[in-house]
């Protein structure tokens, strides 16, 4: 595998409370990373190092390097705005902005500066075709993105993710305020994303890891217990902290 | 059977319990009725003296014994428009600042300052207005607006620190504090995940505030400004200082002009021609009306975005 992002010595504190503890792993490009772990383990926290979302609040604090292609996004004054355009991120629940549908994809596109309206919506078709919308939406783009039900909503947030084509998308339990149906077009929507973009999901369901990603990191109290390829980490962990909770038996 | 006594006592107590909150909650509407009919009865003689003419002649004349409401009407609206033309984009800035950028050992005090703020009695805010801010509007901001914005009717009159202009001044200060906290309570409210999908997309600070934030809150942050509203409509006594009390209806802001609230403080004490008094009063029951109008806007504004619904 090639490495997308590569994760040297990661500390991650929230005021003078330690979140992740010298955290090593390698995401590997156009592939799907799950992260799994029982609640408060670190993986969301993780996830969101990944395009620096911490920087939004104050105290928060990383030690380490973060290495997304030649670049350590942790060096001081990096480009933020930039970096976010570059490694998307889709949220647990789905987060519509209060506009029309064909705004919420332009979104970004406008912000980057894009003007021309048969660019822009020819993007914005292209984004609601590969989240699998386009037919339920294309005749209605200009109603509000809030009338679409939660399962069209996160499509809609994930093609909002995609349009402004970043490399690597981060998806924070995408699936976890969806019924099955929803959640099963999603998961199709990520196989698919895997052809194009990197791809790091949190989720808290077990099956979702071992159906869509190819490789799992095993978090436990801010640490990486288990890092290794999904078909290995589900059939033989080496680690009896992953057997345990990937069997059900604590978490 | 002991059991079952106490469970008797138990719904009396209940019932009495609940009939005495049902008194008292609905003891409110009685006496927002009461003040209702009560302002009408003591209207009736002026509206049957001068009819809808009431409320839009110009003329306001003690000694005639001739009543016409426009003046007032016309000054309590302009100088409360004024004041949210000054206030809205301060306060949505305080707000903006308080939530989304100040740090936080700065954002708690700053936000109880301005919740003090709005706790001052409004005649301290007159004295203030007629001694500090009057004599420096006089000396120096209206001449400056008059000489730059001169070319605009409105940036005209008599520079004398006393007229519609200082009035809406004052009018601004006074509903800053109301309109910042209730926006900034309202920007609280939106989702963090919903802002950080906006940075997520590479959307700077101002970017989500603009185009996320605000959109969101819309229909909130006009409740707050209508709040606002009818808090400046009807506040009285800083307005009194200031307004110069004429009834003169001019496009000229600098000039004096009145209030329904600076008229009825300025004359009820004085009227003693039943005319007269059941004029002023009628002033209230407008006011009256115009206050419970915008208040009950305000209030379905507000709750529409705390149900979610943003549009």
């Amino acid at each position: 595998m090639t490495a997308k992002i590569t994760i040297k010595g990661l500390n991650f504190y929230y005021g003078p409370k330690q979140a992740l503890r010298n955290i090593n792993v390698r995401i590997g490009e156009r592939e799907i990373t799950a992260l799994i772990g029982p609640s408060g383990c670190g993986k969301t926290t993780f996830l969101r190092c990944l395009n620096r979302m911490h920087d939004l609040y104050p105290g928060n604090r990383y030690e380490g390097e973060i290495i997304l292609d030649d670049r350590n996004i942790l060096e001081p004054g990096l480009d933020l705005i930039r970096l976010r355009s570059k490694v998307g991120i889709v949220f647990q629940k789905p987060t519509p902005f209060p506009m029309s549908i064909s705004d919420n994809i332009a979104f970004g596109l406008k912000l980057g500066g894009m003007r021309n309206r048969r660019e822009l919506a020819s993007r914005v078709e292209a984004a609601l075709r590969v989240s699998a919308l386009w037919d339920e939406t294309k005749d209605r783009l200009h109603d509000s993105a809030l009338s679409l039900s939660g399962g069209q909503q996160q499509r809609l947030c994930i093609a909002r993710a995609i349009a402004v084509e970043p490399e690597v998308i981060l998806m924070d339990e995408p699936c976890s305020a969806l019924d099955p149906v929803a959640t099963a077009k999603i998961e199709d929507l990520m196989s698919d994303l895997k052809k194009n973009y990197t791809v790091v999901i949190v989720t808290h369901n077990m099956q979702q890891a071992a159906r869509v990603s190819d490789h799992t990191g095993f978090f436990m109290m801010g640490e990486v217990m288990e890092f290794d390829r999904t078909q290995k980490i589900f059939t033989a962990p080496s680690n009896k902290l992953t057997e345990d909770y990937i069997t059900g038996r604590f978490g | 059977m002991a059991l079952l006594d106490r469970h008797k006592a138990d719904r009396l107590g209940d019932a009495l319990f609940k009939g005495a909150a049902l008194f008292f909650a609905v003891s409110v509407l009685v006496l927002m009725g009461l003040i209702f009919i009560v302002l009408l009865a003591e209207a009736m003689p002026a509206l049957r003296a001068f009819g809808l003419r009431f409320l839009y002649t110009a003329e306001w004349d003690p000694v005639r014994s001739v009543f016409g409401a426009l003046p007032a009407i016309y000054g309590t609206i302009v100088s409360s428009v004024i004041a949210l033309v000054i206030a809205v984009p301060i306060s949505l800035g305080i707000a903006v600042f308080l939530t989304e950028m100040a740090p936080k050992p700065l954002a708690g005090p700053i936000g109880t300052a301005i919740e003090l703020l709005a706790a001052i009695p409004s005649i301290i805010y007159g004295m203030w207005g007629l001694f500090i801010l009057a004599p420096l509007l006089a000396d120096h901001v209206e001449p400056f607006l008059n000489n730059w914005l001169g070319f605009i009717p409105f940036f005209r009159g008599a520079p004398l620190g006393i007229g519609m202009l200082p009035a809406g001044f004052i009018l601004a200060v006074m509903i800053i504090p109301f309109i910042s906290s209730v926006a900034r309570d309202i920007f609280r409210m939106v989702p963090p995940i919903l802002k950080e999908s906006g940075y997520g997309v590479g959307a700077t600070k101002w970017e989500v505030i603009h185009q996320v934030v605000l959109p969101y809150t819309r229909s909130g942050i006009i409740g707050a400004v209508v709040l606002g509203l009818g808090r400046a409509l009807g506040e009285t006594m800083a307005v009194t200082f200031l307004i110069g009390n004429s009834y003169d209806i001019s496009s000229e802001l600098f000039n004096p002009a009145t209030s329904i609230s600076a008229s009825l403080a300025n004359e009820f004490t004085e009227a003693v021609d039943p005319v007269h008094i059941s004029s002023l009063v009628a002033l209230g029951l407008i006011l009256f009306v115009i206050t419970f109008i915008v208040l009950a806007a305000a209030k379905l504004l507000i709750r529409k975005t705390v149900n979610g619904d943003a549009r």
